[in-house]
C-alpha cells in the first residue's frame, strides 16, 4: 500500500470565487439580510420618514436589539431566557431607588448579574428546563419590581443625569446607541474570537461532544445566563435614565420582540447556530418595520400581524425546514402517482 | 499484506487486567485482560453485543470497571475520560461526536483551543488542525462547518481530532461503517502508517477482511468473555468466525415450524434509500422471513424505506391481499392495506408511554372503536382487555400507563395494538431487544401464531439464535444489499455471520 498519499474526498475549494462562494454559503444571516433589504425598500416607498426620523428608529432598534443581543448568548447554547424583560424592570427600579446615580447604576447591573446566576443555578445545578426556570423568574421578578416600587413609577433622584443622557453626543448618536454598539462589538468578538464564547456553539450544537472534549459546560452556561441578565439590566438602566423614572411595567413588550429579532437573524432555538451579527440585522429589520408601519399610519394591532408574518416567513425559509417541506411534497406526489397507477 | 508476526515486539503501552463490568444483572465484560504494544495494531472482534464497545469505553475512561484496572505504561488509570485523554488514550467514537455548526479546525481542536488571554489564536489553531489532517492524509477545507461535509469526511475529522491530541493509544470503534471501499482502503493505509511511527492502535471491526489486512494480533470476544487472543498468522477468516460464533452450531436444537407458505403478500423491488442499495424481497402468507446482518448494514433503513416511514429514492412495494395488488408509497397507505410495523425504538416510536395500555391499543384501531369521531370507552376497554389477554400482558391492567411496564410487556402492548387490526403483513425490528428471557419466549410464540394464521412476517434481528429460530428464510444484508439468502435448514450462525462480515460462504451450497 502506498504511503503518504493524500486523498481528496471532497470538492477542492481552490480559486478565489469558489472560496468566496463557500464562505458566503456558510453564513446564517441571509434571511435577515434579505428581510432588511425588503423592509428598507418598503419603507423608502411607503414611509420615507423612517429615515428622517432616524433618531426614533435607532432608539427603538437599540431597545429591543440590546436585549436580543444578550439573549442570543443563551439561545446559542440551546437554552432560553424568558426573564429578560422582567430583569429590565427590576434593575431599573433598583437603580431609581438609590439616590446616588453611580451607586444606582452599579447596583442595577449587579442585580442583572445575580438574576443571571440564579437562572443558571436553576438550569445547571437543579436541572430545571430553562423555559420553565426562566418563566418562573419572569413572574417572580415582575412581582418584585411592583413590590419594590409600590406599583408606581419611581422618579430618578438625579434628574440632571437623565436629561444629559438623553442628549445626542454627535449628530443623532445618543449614549443609548453608543452603548448598544459597544455591547454588539463586545459580544460579537466574544462569540467569534474568545475561547469561552466560541465554545457556546459547542455547548448548543452537541452538548455531549462538548463534555467529552473537556469543555466546562456548566461554567459556560453560567456565563451565558449572566451575560443575558447583565445586558437586560443595562437596558433597564438606559430606559430609566431616558425616562427619568423607573416604571415597574417597563419592557413588557420587549421580551417577544427580542426573541423575534434573534430568530429572524438566523439564530436557531435548538442552539449551536446563529450569530450576533444576525441578531443585529434581525433587530434592525424589526425596528424599521415597526417604526415604518407606525409612521405609515398602520394601527398597532395590524403591526403585530405584520411582525407575526415576518416571523413565520423567517422560520419557514430556514434551509432545514425548506428541505423538510420539499421532502414531504415529493412523498405526496409519489403517493398521488402510485394511486393513479393502480 | 499481512504484517509479519516476527516483528520485534515493542513495550506494552496499555494493558487491561481482569476487567469486569456489569449493567444491572447482566455481565457485559467478564474478566477480560488484554495488552497492546507500541506500534501494534490490535484487532478486536465479536458479534453484536459481545462487549467490545463496553471494553473500549472502559479503556478510554468513559466507563469505570467494576473489577480490574487499566494501566498505561505501567501506571494505573484513575479519574475518568479526562485522565485517560491526558494519559494519551484517544477514542474515535462509533457515533459521530462533532459539533455540526463549527468548522473542521474548531472541531479538531475542540476543548483545547490555543489562546492568549482568552482570545483564540486562530492561525495556530488552523495550523495544528492542518497538521493533523495532513498526518492522516486527507484533504478537507478546515474552514467549512461540519454540516457541509460528507459523512466520510466527518469520520476523518473525528480521527484527525484524536490524532491531534498526539495520543499513545488510538482506539477506533467500527470506523469504516460509513465509508466506501476506497475510503476504507485509505483509512487502513493511514492506520498502518501511524502504527509504523510507534502508535498503538486498537481496532474494532465486524469486517473480517479488514482485520486480516492490518492487524498484528486479534482478540475474540463472545458474550463478554475473551475467547482467544492470536497472532494474525495463526488464524484464518473461517477460524475467526467460528470463534466469534462459538456455540456448536447444529447442536442448538431448533424447532422449525411446519410452514406452508401461500402466495406472495409483500413484495419489495429495487428499494434504494440512504444506506439501502437495491433490495428485492418477497414474503409469502404464513411465512416468517428473517433479515440478518450487522448493525448498520441497512436492515432497518430498508424496512423503513420500504414501508414509507422514511423516504426512498427508488423502488416499489406491492401488497397483495385477497387477490388485489396495491402499490404502497406512503406509510399511511401501507397501514391501510394491512401492514403493521413494530419499530426498533419502541419507547420512542412505538408507544405513548404516558398513555394507558388501553389507549395505546386503541390508537391504530380508532375507526372501529368510535361512532363518527367520538370514541366509545366501554368498547375500548373490552377490546383492549381481550388483546392484552391474548398477548399475555402481566399484570393485565389496561388502565396503567404503558411506561409503568417492563420492556417485555411494553413490546407485548405494541404487538397487541397491531393484532387488533388483524394485519396481513407484520414487520418487526429487533422484537426482543432488552427483553427478559420469559417475555422473549412469549413474543416468539406470538410471532409464530401470527404466521400460522396466515400473516406474512418480516423480522429484523441481530440476535442470531432468535433469527435462526424464527425464520423460514434468512436474507443476510451487507452494505445495503442482500449478501446471501439461506433457507431455514441451511442457515446457521456461522453461515449468517460469514455473509454478514463479508467473507465467502465456504460450505453452504
Amino acid at each position: 500500500m502506498t504511503t503518504s498519499q493524500t486523498m481528496s474526498l471532497g470538492e477542492a475549494t481552490t480559486g478565489f470565487s469558489a472560496r468566496l462562494r463557500a464562505a458566503l454559503g456558510r453564513r446564517t444571516e441571509w434571511r435577515a439580510i434579505i428581510l432588511l433589504v425588503l423592509v428598507v425598500v418598503g419603507a423608502l416607498i411607503f414611509a420615507p420618514t423612517v429615515f428622517t426620523a432616524y433618531q426614533v428608529t435607532l432608539g427603538f432598534v437599540a431597545l429591543i436589539g440590546l436585549i436580543a443581543l444578550g439573549l442570543t448568548a443563551v439561545i446559542l447554547m440551546g437554552e432560553l431566557d424568558l426573564s429578560v424583560a422582567s430583569t429590565l424592570a427590576v434593575s431599573g427600579v433598583v437603580m431609581a431607588m438609590v439616590p446616588n446615580i453611580f451607586l444606582g447604576v452599579t447596583l442595577a447591573l449587579l442585580t442583572g448579574l445575580v438574576i443571571g446566576a440564579v437562572n443558571a443555578f436553576f438550569v445547571v445545578k437543579v436541572g430545571i428546563n430553562s423555559f420553565i426556570a426562566t418563566l418562573g423568574m419572569l413572574f417572580a421578578l415582575r412581582g418584585l419590581a411592583f413590590v419594590l416600587s409600590d406599583a408606581e413609577p419611581v422618579p430618578l433622584t438625579d434628574i440632571e443625569a437623565g436629561i444629559s443622557f438623553g442628549m445626542p453626543l454627535i449628530g443623532p448618536i445618543t449614549p443609548r446607541i453608543v452603548l448598544f454598539v459597544l455591547v454588539f462589538i463586545a459580544l460579537h468578538v466574544f462569540v467569534t474570537r474568545v475561547r469561552a464564547g466560541r465554545e457556546f456553539y459547542a455547548v448548543g450544537g452537541n452538548r455531549q461532544a462538548a463534555y467529552d472534549a473537556g469543555i466546562p459546560v456548566s461554567r459556560r452556561l453560567f456565563t451565558g445566563f449572566m451575560i443575558s441578565g447583565f445586558v437586560a439590566a443595562l437596558a433597564g438602566v438606559i430606559n430609566t435614565l431616558e425616562l427619568i423614572a423607573a416604571d415597574p411595567t417597563a419592557g413588557s413588550t420587549a421580551l417577544l420582540a427580542s426573541f423575534a429579532a434573534a430568530i429572524i437573524g438566523g439564530v436557531a432555538l435548538t442552539g449551536g447556530r446563529g450569530s450576533i451579527v444576525g441578531t443585529l440585522l434581525g433587530a434592525l429589520s424589526l425596528g424599521i418595520l415597526g417604526v415604518g408601519l407606525t409612521l405609515a399610519g398602520v394601527q398597532v394591532d395590524i403591526q403585530q400581524i405584520f411582525i407575526g408574518s415576518v416571523l413565520f416567513i423567517a422560520v419557514i425559509t430556514d434551509p432545514a425546514s425548506l428541505r423538510a417541506a420539499a421532502g414531504s411534497v415529493v412523498t405526496f406526489l409519489q403517493s398521488r402517482k402510485s394511486q393513479t397507477a393502480v | 499484506m499481512n504484517r509479519s508476526t516476527s516483528e520485534p515486539a515493542g513495550p506494552v503501552v496499555i494493558e487491561a487486567e481482569s476487567i469486569v463490568k456489569r449493567f444491572g444483572g447482566a455481565v457485559a465484560v467478564n474478566d477480560v485482560s488484554i495488552s497492546v504494544r507500541a506500534g501494534e495494531i490490535y484487532g478486536l472482534v465479536g458479534e453484536n453485543g459481545a462487549g467490545k464497545s463496553t471494553l473500549m469505553r472502559i479503556l478510554a475512561g468513559i466507563l469505570r470497571p467494576d473489577e480490574g484496572e487499566v494501566r498505561v505504561e505501567g501506571k494505573a488509570l484513575h479519574g475518568g475520560a479526562k485522565a485517560a485523554l491526558e494519559a494519551g488514550i484517544a477514542l474515535v467514537h462509533q457515533e459521530l461526536s462533532l459539533v455540526p455548526e463549527m468548522t473542521g479546525a474548531e472541531n479538531i481542536m475542540l476543548g483545547s483551543f490555543p489562546t492568549t488571554a482568552g482570545f483564540i489564536r486562530s492561525a495556530d489553531m488552523k495550523k495544528i488542525a492542518a497538521d493533523a489532517i495532513e498526518e492522516i492524509g486527507v484533504q478537507i477545507d478546515l474552514d467549512e462547518p461540519i454540516v457541509r461535509l460528507s459523512v466520510a469526511l466527518r469520520q476523518f475529522v473525528e480521527i484527525a481530532r484524536a490524532v491531534a491530541r498526539k495520543p499513545k493509544v488510538l482506539i477506533l470503534d467500527e470506523p469504516t461503517a460509513t465509508l466506501t471501499p476506497a475510503e476504507t482502503d485509505h483509512l487502513l493505509a493511514m492506520l498502518q502508517r501511524l502504527a509504523a511511527k510507534g502508535l498503538s492502535i486498537v481496532y474494532i471491526s465486524h469486517r473480517i477482511p479488514e482485520i486480516f489486512s492490518i492487524c498484528d494480533r486479534v482478540a475474540v470476544l463472545r458474550d463478554g468473555n475473551l475467547i482467544e487472543m492470536m497472532d494474525i498468522g495463526e488464524t484464518t477468516p473461517d477460524d475467526l468466525v467460528d470463534k466469534m460464533v462459538g456455540r456448536d452450531l447444529k447442536l442448538d436444537l431448533q424447532i422449525h415450524r411446519e410452514s406452508n407458505p401461500g402466495d406472495v403478500v409483500f413484495s419489495a423491488r429495487g428499494i434504494h434509500a440512504p444506506g439501502v442499495d437495491g433490495i428485492d424481497l418477497d414474503v409469502r402468507a404464513g411465512e416468517i422471513v428473517g433479515l440478518g446482518g450487522l448493525v448498520g448494514a441497512g436492515r432497518t433503513e430498508f424496512v423503513r424505506a420500504a414501508l414509507g416511514v422514511d423516504p426512498k429514492t427508488a423502488g416499489t412495494v406491492t401488497v397483495t391481499t385477497d387477490g388485489r395488488s396495491t402499490k404502497i408509497a406512503t406509510y399511511r397507505a401501507a397501514v391501510r392495506n394491512g401492514v403493521a410495523y413494530i419499530p426498533e425504538e419502541r419507547r420512542t416510536d412505538g408507544l405513548a408511554l404516558n398513555m394507558s395500555v388501553a389507549d395505546n391499543i386503541a390508537l391504530p384501531n380508532r375507526a372501529r372503536l368510535s361512532t363518527g369521531s367520538v370514541l366509545k370507552p366501554k368498547m375500548i376497554a373490552e377490546f383492549a382487555t381481550n388483546l392484552a389477554d391474548s398477548v399475555g400482558l402481566r399484570p393485565p391492567d389496561i388502565r396503567r400507563d404503558a411506561g409503568e411496564y417492563s420492556g417485555g410487556n411494553q413490546q407485548k402492548v405494541v404487538i397487541a395494538k397491531w393484532l387488533g387490526r388483524e394485519p396481513r403483513v407484520i414487520v418487526l425490528d429487533e422484537p426482543t431487544r432488552g427483553v427478559d428471557v420469559g417475555a422473549k419466549t412469549e413474543i416468539h410464540r406470538l410471532i409464530r401464531d401470527l404466521a400460522d394464521r396466515g400473516a406474512a412476517v418480516l423480522v429484523v434481528s441481530s440476535d442470531l439464535p432468535e433469527l435462526l429460530d424464527l425464520s423460514d428464510v434468512v436474507h443476510v444484508i451487507r452494505d445495503g444489499r442482500i449478501a446471501g439468502t439461506l433457507s431455514g435448514a441451511e442457515a446457521d450462525e456461522k453461515s449468517v455471520m460469514t455473509l454478514a462480515a463479508g467473507g465467502r460462504l465456504v460450505e453452504a451450497s
